[in-house]
């Protein structure tokens, strides 16, 4: 690697955290116009940006807005990085299904775990708000994800993430996906409870987590 | 001590559940979900499970080696003996008062008395003709009065009781002079009662309790969650107000020398789930999308129907709602401050765990509620309390001091809604805390002339930053951010509206604050964390709680209540959380930069 691309990495990186738009578009025309390899680009640069402001969300440093900010700035620096991106290396991501469970419609949550799973190298397939049970589960087995993140922020909702569960092992495919559960009432005593496989207090961690779950259940295949 | 034996029960129950079930009183706002950490209990004797996940986290080291657990996360498995650690109830402040507008007092019950005709062997018909000979128009199609005819045939005179042109009793000599009504708030905090004289057109005393449903959860979601999940769950939270109300209404009755057997209407103004579980309404469609009620309309019954202390004719009315989340306590208080009417644009706010906000663009009406979470009623604040005696009210930062004001002027054990806004407001003003809600480090402030003499103030506890503000009470980073979601969710509700409304903030002649937690919430701290723009300032005014009043005036006049039961209709209802801009509007409003 180049200083210099080892340079535009470490630049695009800090403009995310930074939440600079501007620069960071700069940073990622000057990386493709060098012809550096583009998704390295993505996931040592913008994804790496993000990840740190992830954790700086987890450390209480930074709070909702700022990790949203965050996120547009590496959403707009895909948009320059993504059309020079080779099919090859994206073919091979995980996917993962996320949604609001049936009868809640605040998805805020939901969008930031969405946003932290791509940075952590998933393909997100987004069911939106106020989605039935079987819908995870169709969608699931239909793209071959290996995670599914249920959200939820009304009490009154959470017992949809069961169901989903239960829906799994009725069409026997429980065991080939990691089930994440996160939201304003969840607790990991829930997750437990209702045999999720992982639940996280903030998004940046909840991805994480579904990372080395998935790679766990990878090993074990 | 409170020590107490829990027996074993065969299903796996909690034992927040037992205790509940034994009608032992102990705070659960998060509702048995494991996520307040305020349900602690001290298991005494007996054998129970490891402490889970979240007990750790809740719990310190010491109260874990003490015994000291959280109930709901507890499953015994025998007969156990607990301390139940609750703080004795405190006196928590009740609003009952508020502003009244002028009406005009014409209440829809009313009496009147005639002179019977006696029977007799020439004119031998029944009680019933000669009743109606003597009182015109009357159908006798009501069993309690075709009951009470041979004791009125005792006397000389009979008093008819009538609901507007309608007779709905009887009773025997002139009772005229006793006319009485109640007129009640159901929130899902606190209850109020009024005993109205009907005659005179007075309201004679309030009575104010905690609303008994509180210990099956403090927020409406959380008692939906409960009536679903419980078998016997709605008649369970029924029976508990309904048991409450009659209480209140005994005590105000012997307090004023006043038969309950003389009240003949009580009107109810409450959120629509308070008013399903009133009727005893199943209320989980309240509970999810489509977020529909049951019922919003008006309703109209006997009393005796659910076990009301009063007169076995008395009528029962519960005022119109809107929708799900704008209930006939928000109608109620749009009607008292006859929003309607006035050619002005008029924002009406009701603070609470959901943040119900009317706006009119003179005199047309839309509304919208915002799930703010109950941060501003000092729950889900590590050290938060409800407003009652020892918790801190006030927060003043100058010279290099932080001063409390506490309830009672006691020692202080933790920090209420209004402590907490104004805690906040205060630390942002001074520059404790900055714009993006982060409690700056001991380290930046050392060399910062104004700052330097809180660094005391200042701590961290496992890489965690609080403000200390007396002895094991504190201000966490956590606790700031709970007050952001609450303060985002209620200012991104206002904007929505009046983006909706296409009207400007500076174009708003007034600001009305209602309720219960709005009332104690100062003008300076909601400017200060920027709950209602600075613009607005001069702007703010407080109702008190317009629920009751609202009540009050349907119980007094009949206008009052066709008025309410038209407003119920006009007013729009809006649903933010599907609202495609919201998401961004609502991180915009999180920030504390103005």
């Amino acid at each position: 690697m180049t200083i210099l691309q080892k340079e535009l990495l470490h630049e695009l990186s800090n403009s995310v955290v930074e939440m600079d738009d501007e620069r960071t578009t700069e940073l990622a025309e000057q990386y493709v116009e060098n012809k550096f390899d583009v998704y390295e680009g993505i996931a040592n640069g913008l994804a790496h940006g993000m990840d740190r402001a992830g954790k700086l969300y987890e450390e209480e440093e930074y709070y909702i807005p700022e990790l949203l900010m965050c996120s547009d700035v590496m959403y707009a620096g895909l948009d320059v990085l993504k059309p020079h991106l080779d099919y090859a290396s994206t073919a091979n991501k995980h996917k993962a299904v996320v949604g609001v469970v049936e009868g809640d419609t605040h998805d805020i949550g939901k969008n930031l775990f969405k946003i932290m799973l791509e940075t952590t190298g998933f393909e997100v397939i987004d069911l939106g708000r106020d989605v039935p049970p079987i819908d995870f589960v169709n969608k699931a087995k239909e793209v071959g994800a290996s995670v599914i993140g249920l959200s939820t922020l009304m009490t009154t909702t959470m017992d949809n993430m069961a169901v989903v569960i239960e829906l799994l092992k009725k069409e026997n495919i429980r065991d080939d996906v990691v089930v994440l559960v996160g939201g304003g009432p969840i607790s990991q005593s829930y997750a437990d409870k209702i045999g999720a496989d992982g639940y996280a207090p903030e998004a940046s961690a909840a991805a994480r987590l579904a990372k080395e779950l998935v790679k766990e259940l990878k090993k074990s295949a | 001590m409170n020590h107490y034996l829990c027996v074993y029960e065969e299903n796996e129950k909690s034992l927040l559940e037992l205790l509940q079930e034994d009608e032992v009183k102990l705070e659960s706002p998060c509702g048995g979900n494991g996520t307040c950490g305020k349900c602690k209990v001290k298991i005494i004797e007996g054998i129970v499970n490891k402490p889970l996940v979240e007990e750790i986290n809740h719990l310190s080291k010491e109260e874990l080696d003490s015994g000291i657990r959280l109930a709901c996360l507890v499953y015994p498995k025998g007969d156990i003996t607990v301390d139940v650690l609750y703080k004795k109830e405190r006196n928590q402040r009740v609003l009952a008062e508020g502003y009244i507008p002028e009406f005009e007092v014409n209440p829809v019950i009313s009496k009147r008395v005639y002179t019977l005709k006696k029977p007799t062997l020439e004119n031998n018909v029944s009680y019933e003709t000669l009743f109606s000979r003597t009182v015109k128009n009357l159908k006798i199609n009501n069993l309690e009065i075709l009951k009470q005819l041979h004791k009125v045939f005792e006397e000389e005179k009979v008093t008819v009781i009538y609901d507007q042109d309608e007779i709905i009793g009887i009773e025997p000599e002139d009772t005229t002079e006793s006319l009485y009504g109640i007129a009640v708030d159901i929130g899902t905090t606190t209850i109020v009662v009024s005993l109205v004289d009907l005659k005179k057109g007075v309201e004679i005393q309030s009575e104010t309790a905690i609303n008994p449903q509180t210990k099956y959860g403090l927020d409406v979601l959380s008692r939906i969650d409960f009536v679903r999940k419980k078998e016997n769950g709605v008649d369970l939270l029924h029976k508990a107000m309904i048991d409450c109300l009659n209480t209140l209404i005994e005590k105000l009755c012997n307090k004023n020398h006043v038969s309950s057997k003389k009240i003949y209407e009580m009107t109810i103004a409450a959120n629509s789930t308070m008013m399903h579980l009133f009727l005893g309404i199943d209320t989980a469609s309240i509970g999810k999308s489509p977020y529909v009620p049951v019922f919003a309309s008006e309703q109209n019954f006997s009393a005796s129907l659910l076990g009301i202390n009063s007169s076995p004719f008395a009528k029962i009315y519960c005022l119109s709602g809107v929708s799900s989340y704008i209930g006939a306590d928000i109608v109620a208080g749009v009607g008292v401050c006859d929003l309607d009417k006035r050619h002005k644009n008029i924002l009406f706010i009701d603070i609470g765990t959901n943040g119900e906000i009317v706006l009119s663009k003179k005199g047309e009406l839309s509304s919208c509620s915002c799930a703010a979470g109950p941060a501003l009623e000092g729950m889900n604040i590590s050290c938060g309390m409800r407003a009652a005696q020892g918790a801190i009210e006030g927060v003043e930062i100058k010279n290099d001091n932080i001063h409390l004001k506490v309830i009672e002027d006691t020692s202080a054990i933790g920090i209420c809604g209004s402590g907490i806004l104004e805690a906040i407001s205060e630390m942002l003003r001074v520059g404790l805390v900055n714009k993006a809600g982060r409690i700056k480090s001991k380290e930046s402030i050392i060399d910062d002339e104004n700052l330097k003499g809180y660094k005391n103030y200042l701590t961290e506890v496992d890489g965690k930053r609080r403000v200390l503000l007396g002895e094991n009470i504190w201000v966490t980073q956590g606790d700031i951010r709970q007050v952001q979601l609450a303060k985002g969710a209620i200012l991104s509700g206002f904007y929505s509206l009046l983006n909706f409304m296409n009207i400007d903030m500076k174009d708003l002649d007034e600001v009305i604050i209602a309720g219960q937690f709005g009332k104690h919430l100062k003008v300076d701290s909601l400017i200060g964390v920027g709950i209602i723009p600075d613009v607005l300032k001069e702007k703010v005014r407080y109702i008190g709680n317009s629920s009751k009043t609202g009540a009050l005036m349907c119980l007094l006049s009949h206008e009052s209540r066709k008025k309410m039961e038209k407003l119920s209709k006009q007013i729009h209802y809006f649903e933010l959380s599907t609202d495609e801009n919201y998401e961004k509007l609502f991180t915009k409003c999180l920030s504390f930069k103005k």
